[in-house]
């Protein structure tokens, strides 16, 4: 598992082939008005199979953002748009983006202006608000598809979901009126099959944490996400997922994993801290810890049912979001990881930059610490921001939450 | 204004015949609620020390969520038989859980209003959800609640809307007859007491009004101000802008306008009577309509009212709010209209700083205000 000195690490097939499907689909959507086609602007839990069908290219600020954060430019953005009379208690993601509006700053050379915003509020309401400061300052519609939050209540549920389709409905209407086009719904339930086909993939993927040792970790997963975000209905989406799913399945069966004696396996609340990555990787990885999972990385593991109306079952797919089911429902989500991968502890990240997650992580961890019986460390800081993470306090917690998870297995011999 | 400012005492009598049901800002539909036979009570936080929710809820939560949550939590959970909770946007969504949590026996609803209103769909939603909690409040009462019912309730209403928009009219009128804190202490009354007894009390405050206010209709030495926001807490800044003589002719609140705005149309389906008042209802930052509509309602208060300025109040990590200012501020600069934005929480220590800034703001940008 180790590299030897001197040793090339082998080049992973679907890191390469993401490079290469992520430069074509950059390309496309920068030179879409060249060949006629229109670009918007939507959030990742979308129904964005909708604009694939009508031959509108999807761009996700987030993902940008997201570019920009691993690079370190979250705080350089964020005091460009603060300058504005932004503040800095907002999204990382918005605070990068309204500065990368400003000045103009991206490690990947930027995104092409929008022709259209769609904001989703199942992933949260932020984005609704940031893209009203999009739609204000490009001149662009914004189509606002609701999602109340899915109540487990099965009555209220079907008056959810048709309320969603009603929606998704006049969604299709204003495509029609953005393009001149009539909608295609042959094509839409084409562009579902391969959604379906790519997040079963994708969810097979994620499923191999629960090997051991796991040959992967959250941070593999994280990094594989971006495909099943940007490309979801499409047959590259499914090529690629097919690679990597063989790539791991290769590594699995061969009893690799990607902490050596793995001792403690993780679970991971919340979005990541983008821009120490590597370091919590390598930290957790000297005491035999791997974060396997999280609903984040769940939340792109989509299960269409093909046999269903496709606008029902965009609308129930959507509706789902780990963030906009109730808390006790995303607490039986992360206990079914729990049970799934075997795993045996928590770091819960309280997130200044997105209250959609972390409003509830500190009740969540009273059910889970509680029905688990495992223990869970919370941290608060920023997803994005340097300004709002203190090193040395962070550092100090997770040795000392890794150290009682050693004397608790201690105690266990 | 005993009532507004400490209604949990005032309220003994009613909690001995009604159950009393909480609900919190923005939209839930009072309507059903009173229908049902229950007593509803706008919940609107308190300024008591955070004690609890501090441990509940990160400490960029906004301080209303903060607040409202350590009212029930820390003081006064005892006084409430059930909760109607509104969601309008992420601390709201999730606050709601985290509450429903803490109160495993009492009566508990979600109310889903939509976050959108510039289409059809949001009326059919609206709609839909009244329906739902009715039918909820029928079984949580065990009586179903009659369409007589709601008429009775709609009419009461409209009468409280009414008598609350007459006296607006009379105070903007004669700023001199009334300062803003008492009219503003009189709309908040309506959120706690009893409907029929706010009514007749408004009545004769009406009476009074309309009889006494030709002696009070010079408007000399008042500049005219339009409030925006959601809330205006502590009202201790009514008092303050009462001090400097500005009279509010026109808000945006949710404690005020937003809320004896329009009258349900008694006659039809009962839910889609709601629906089209909740549509024509002022602009409200978490819902998304036209995205232009965050200044240009603003402009057009500021017009319709002949006002010499515009105060923002601004609760401290309101997202929504947050998101909105930046434009605004710069629509505001491009119209030449006085803008005062004024950070505000619950719990705030800070009261002699906010006055000293609306003071200077009305001497240097108004030239006006308190000799």
């Amino acid at each position: 598992m180790n590299k030897k000195a001197g040793e090339k690490k082998a080049k992973s097939p679907a890191k390469e082939l993401s490079k290469e499907l992520t430069a074509a689909y950059l390309e496309d959507a920068r030179t879409a008005h060249e060949h006629g086609k229109y670009v918007a602007y939507t959030t990742a839990v979308s129904p964005v199979e909708l604009f694939v069908a009508h031959d509108i290219i999807p761009i996700y600020p987030e993902n940008h953002a997201v570019g920009c954060l691993t690079k370190r430019l979250g705080t350089q953005l964020s005091m460009a748009m603060e300058k504005k009379g932004y503040t800095s208690h907002l999204c990382a993601y918005a605070r990068c983006d309204l500065g990368y509006r400003i000045t103009g700053e991206s490690p990947t050379g930027g995104i092409p202006d929008p022709d259209f915003l769609l904001a989703c509020n199942a992933q949260c309401f932020t984005l609704t608000k940031w893209f009203e400061v999009l739609s204000r300052s490009y001149k662009v519609p914004l189509f606002v598809f609701d999602t109340p939050q899915f109540i487990s209540d099965p009555g209220a549920r079907k008056e959810i979901i048709q309320y969603c389709i009603n929606q998704l409905k006049e969604l299709v209407a204003a495509l029609e009126d953005l393009t001149g086009k009539k909608y295609d719904y042959d094509r839409l339930a084409e562009v579902i099959a391969y959604s379906r086909d790519a997040c079963l993939l994708y969810r097979k993927f994620l499923d191999m944490a629960a090997y051991k040792p796991s040959p992967i970790s959250i941070f593999d997963a994280l990094i594989h996400m971006a495909i099943i975000v940007y490309l979801r209905g499409t047959p590259q989406a499914v090529h690629y997922y097919q690679t990597l799913v063989d790539e791991i399945q290769e590594k699995a069966d061969k009893g690799i994993g990607v902490v050596e004696d793995e001792r403690f396996r993780l679970y991971w609340e919340n979005l990541p801290v983008w821009f120490k990555f590597k370091d919590h990787f390598n930290l957790l990885k000297s005491y035999g810890a791997n974060i396997l999972t999280s609903l984040y990385v769940h939340d792109f593991a989509h299960e269409f049912d093909t046999s269903k109306d496709p606008l029902e079952t965009l609308a129930e797919n959507y509706l789902s979001a780990f963030s906009n089911v109730t808390m006790l429902e995303r607490a039986d989500m992360a206990l079914d990881l729990f049970q799934r991968y075997d795993m045996n502890g928590s770091i819960m990240f309280v997130n200044r930059s997105c209250k959609a997650v972390s409003f509830a992580v500190y009740t969540l961890k009273d059910i889970l610490t509680e029905k688990t019986g495992h223990p869970a460390l919370i941290f608060e800081s920023d997803m994005g921001d340097p300004r709002f993470y203190s090193e040395t306090q962070i550092r100090t917690r997770i040795e000392a939450f890794l150290e009682t998870l050693q004397r608790r297995e201690a105690e266990a011999a | 204004m005993d009532s507004a400012n400490d209604p949990y005492g005032r309220l003994a009598d009613v909690q001995k015949t009604k159950r009393i049901i909480g609900s919190t800002l923005a939209d839930v539909p009072e309507e059903l609620i009173h229908a049902a036979g229950l007593h509803p009570f706008l919940i609107l936080g308190t300024n008591e020390p955070i004690r609890h929710s501090a441990a509940l809820l990160p400490d960029n939560s906004c301080s209303l969520a903060r607040s409202n949550l350590e009212l029930v939590v820390g003081y006064q959970g005892a006084f409430f038989d059930g909760f109607v909770l509104s969601q309008v946007c992420d601390t709201t969504q999730h606050l709601c859980d985290i509450w429903k949590r803490k109160f495993p026996d009492h009566y508990f609803e979600n109310f889903l209003a939509p976050r959108q209103v510039a289409r059809p769909s949001a009326r059919a939603w609206y709609a839909q959800e009244c329906r739902r909690l009715r039918s909820e409040l029928g079984n949580y009462t065990g009586h179903e609640i009659t369409d007589e019912d709601l008429w009775a309730s709609f009419r009461l209403y409209n009468e409280n809307r009414s008598l609350l928009r007459q006296l607006y009219d009379i105070k903007r009128e004669a700023p001199a007859l009334m300062t803003n804190r008492e009219f503003f202490d009189l709309v908040k009354a309506t959120f706690f007491m009893d409907k029929e007894e706010h009514n007749r009390l408004l009545k004769e405050v009406v009476d009074w009004a309309d009889q006494d206010k030709h002696r009070f209709t010079g408007q000399d030495g008042f500049f005219k101000v339009i409030m925006a926001g959601i809330v205006v807490e502590p009202p201790t800044i009514y008092d303050m802008i009462d001090e400097v003589k500005g009279t509010i002719v026109g808000d945006n609140l949710c404690t005020a306008s937003r809320y004896i705005y329009h009258d349900v149309e008694v006659g039809s389906d009962p839910a889609e009577a709601l629906a089209d008042r909740h549509l024509r209802k002022p602009n409200f930052t978490p819902i998304n309509s036209d995205v232009e509509r965050v200044y240009a309602d603003l402009l057009e208060l500021y017009r319709e009212g002949e006002a010499e300025a515009i105060f923002y109040c601004h609760i401290k990590y309101c997202e929504s709010q947050d998101y909105d200012l930046p434009d605004i501020k710069v629509k505001m600069r491009e119209e030449g209209i006085s803008f005062l934005e004024l950070e505000t929480e619950y719990q705030t220590t800070h009261l002699s700083q906010m006055k000293t800034r609306i003071q200077a703001f009305c001497e240097s940008v108004m030239g006006k205000g308190a000799a």
